[in-house]
């Protein structure tokens, strides 16, 4: 695992009140009941931060799964 | 149910680990989910409520966490977005029900103005300008009054943060009322209207900012993705503010900084550099231990005990602190010196004897990490500051160290160095005396024991508020719930005031008797430590059994409940005749039967009853 995915798993997984190793690509908000609107708040400004990047609105909305983000996060980073 | 206090406390011990905004929130989800049941002891339940004009959650997650870091059960009320005035006016709505012991009020003054506000400031009258000050500071004093007369909670409003842009850039302050001033003028009237509410305090948010870095305090994205206006490290800072006074209501305080001499108050070695050598004087180097000591003395001037743990011969040191012309500290300064060359652990817990006061609420000033080191090891109750090797930057560190909080200053603290002085000297004479009666009969004690009014009010919300040590029940209540104790038909609040031949100790004792008409309850009984040891405690209470007596009752009852400090009080009831009448939890209760049973006056005090 790389630094940065590492620091995303770690960020995810305190938000969603997981352990590292419960965490799954296909967890879904709306499914799971911790990923509510406050947390999907949080979720996403931990990642800007973390990464020094920014999600539009349309991409907020558009984050369903774990693995959304992965996706998203590393065509950021590597653009 | 142990397993889910396990699962809590591994949770907080990750969060001292790290305790980064993401963390906190985190234990506090986890926690919220565990729902840990409180435990028995009131005197580790906190309950705290937050309503504003925004998304509270996170500051309040981050609050609440802190809270429980300090050990306590909290339970937390987060009002709704904006919903803050229904909250306050609903006289049974959660915010109430939750009986918190702290409300928080966070309201962004830019919901309170007109939204055109920001527009239409360059062409507003100075009239209009001066009537829109007075319609924003009025809205939220209105709230604040409505809450303070529905709880008897501590209540903290947040002031507005002063804007560091104005739309008429560097003339602002050519015009009659500035743009900056508007918002500067609105926390002066804040302060001037709340002043005299004691439970109210208005939380200083504009200089938190300031300090913090006014540009730094927002983000925008969470602001406007879902009004969560601080960015996740202001928020951290914010909820550091607001558990000031968390720690002042519950006496979680320091009280006594003890402080080393050589490179600490005086740069260099007293034994070495001699009189003339050591560096303390009005130019650098030198006046940075000047206006270290300063500071030092203006937290004397306020309350807080000074004393000193130094190795050194001691005649070399004390004449640093009785003859050198730029000392500021004087000897009469110190409540108690320890200048020799035991092991600084050993001194440090004879200085907490002598002064009477607790490892706990102690700061310990030392240059040299290796006798930080041995203090920290010996009593990790006693907080070690991490003092910088540079000694310019002593004096900030110092300042910021935010432990000393108190939520008022009375009469009694300001002359608290002063009273040392009197201790000094009945030590001395306690020394020649013969026997400890003979002692006492010469120190001339004078009690004095009446009903609380409103003179002496204050002095004992902080009794109440910080006695530890001899505190029968550690009952903590607020202002106002003192104040309808105070004034109820069905409840009493004595105090009681000491003086000898060495000095007045002021109010030093505070006892709350809840009345009935068979029987009166000692709710509470307590008394400052530094009187311990004189008997003047039985002559309180057989104040209070007479009284009693006279109002036509059978019996007093008293409770001990035992806390990790209040074993100087454990066979209080006993000592005085009580009779064991049934043990609850860890403590228990105690009756005296008047009909049979008084209190005697030691000979050697006076009671003075008014």
């Amino acid at each position: 695992m790389t630094d940065a995915e590492n620091s995303l798993a770690e960020i995810i997984s305190k938000v969603l009140l997981l352990d590292r190793n419960e965490l799954t690509d296909d967890l879904k908000r709306g499914d799971y009941e911790s990923w509510d609107s406050m947390a999907h708040l949080i979720l996403i400004s931990e990642i800007e931060n973390e990464f020094g990047i920014f999600f539009e609105d349309d991409e907020v909305v558009d984050i369903w799964t774990v693995a959304d983000i992965r996706e998203l996060l590393s065509k950021k980073i590597s653009s | 149910m142990s397993g889910t206090n396990d699962q809590v406390d591994e949770i907080l011990k990750s969060v001292r680990e790290s305790p980064t905004y993401l963390s906190l929130w985190s234990a506090y989800k986890k926690i919220q989910r565990l729902s840990p049941k409180p435990p028995k002891s009131a005197s580790l339940r906190a309950s705290i409520a937050i309503i504003g004009s925004s998304t509270l959650e996170p500051l309040a997650a981050c609050l609440d966490v802190k809270i429980r870091l300090e050990g306590f059960h909290n339970h937390t009320f987060i009002g709704g977005f904006n919903t803050y005035r229904q909250e306050a006016m609903d006289k049974t709505s959660e915010l109430y029900n939750a009986k918190p012991d702290i409300i928080i009020l966070a309201v962004d003054a830019w919901t309170l103005l007109d939204q055109n506000f920001l527009s239409s400031y360059p062409r507003m009258s100075s009239k209009s300008r001066s009537a829109a000050i007075k319609e924003l500071a009025n809205s939220l004093i209105a709230i604040v009054e409505v809450l303070a007369k529905n709880s008897a909670a501590l209540i903290l409003v947040n002031n507005f943060i002063v804007p560091t842009f104005s739309p008429m850039g560097v003339a602002d302050n050519k015009q009659k009322i500035s743009f900056r001033q508007f918002f500067r003028r609105a926390n002066q009237l804040l302060e001037e209207k709340l002043e005299a509410i004691s439970n109210v305090f208005v939380m200083d948010l504009d200089s938190v900012a300031s300090d913090f870095g006014k540009s730094r305090t927002m983000n925008w994205n969470t602001y406007y993705r879902g009004s969560v206006p601080f960015g996740e490290e202001f928020t951290l800072v914010v909820a550091d503010e607001y558990m000031r006074y968390f720690r002042a209501l519950k006496g979680l305080t320091k009280k006594c900084i003890v402080l080393d001499l050589d490179n600490t108050l005086w740069g260099g070695i007293i034994g070495e550099d001699g009189i003339e050598g050591i560096k303390l004087g009005p130019a650098s180097p030198g006046i940075e231990y000047v206006e270290f000591q300063r500071l030092l003395l203006s937290f004397y001037n306020r309350g807080i005990i000074l004393a000193v743990n130094s190795k050194n011969n001691f005649d070399d040191a004390i004449k640093v602190l009785r003859e050198h012309p730029h000392q500021i500290l004087k000897e009469e300064h110190f409540a108690a010196l320890r200048i020799n060359w035991q092991n600084k652990a050993a001194n440090i817990a004879e200085l907490a004897k002598e002064i009477n006061i607790g490892l706990d609420s102690i700061v310990f000033i030392d240059d040299n990490p290796a006798e930080r080191e041995q203090i920290r090891l010996t009593y990790p109750e006693v907080m070690v500051v991490d003092l910088p090797k540079n000694p310019r930057l002593y004096r900030t560190t110092l300042e910021n160290l935010d432990v000393f909080d108190a939520l008022s200053f009375t009469k009694e603290d300001m002359a608290r160095g002063e009273m040392y002085v009197g201790k000094h000297k009945r030590n001395e004479l306690e020394q020649r005396s013969t026997s400890i009666e003979d002692f006492l009969r010469t120190l001339e004690i004078k009690v004095r024991v009446k009903l609380t009014g409103d003179f002496d009010t204050p002095r004992v919300v902080q009794l109440i508020g910080k006695t530890n040590q001899f505190n029968l029940t550690t009952r903590r209540y607020t202002d106002a719930e003192i104040k309808s104790l105070r004034d109820a038909e069905e409840s009493a609040i004595y105090s009681m005031a000491v003086q000898d031949k060495f000095g007045d100790e002021g109010v030093v004792g505070v006892a709350i008797i809840r009345k009935e008409d068979v029987s009166w309850t000692v709710d509470s009984f307590l008394m400052s430590c530094r009187v311990i040891g004189r008997s003047i405690e039985t002559a309180f209470l057989a104040k209070i059994a007479a009284d009693a007596k006279t109002a036509g009752t059978k019996r007093v009852i008293g409770e001990y409940i035992p806390t990790k400090k209040n074993a100087p009080a454990a066979d209080f009831y006993e000592h005085h005749g009580f009779a064991k009448q049934k043990e609850m939890g860890d403590g228990a209760s105690w009756m005296l039967d008047l009909a049979h049973g008084t209190l005697e006056v030691p000979d050697w005090i006076d009671l003075i009853e008014e």
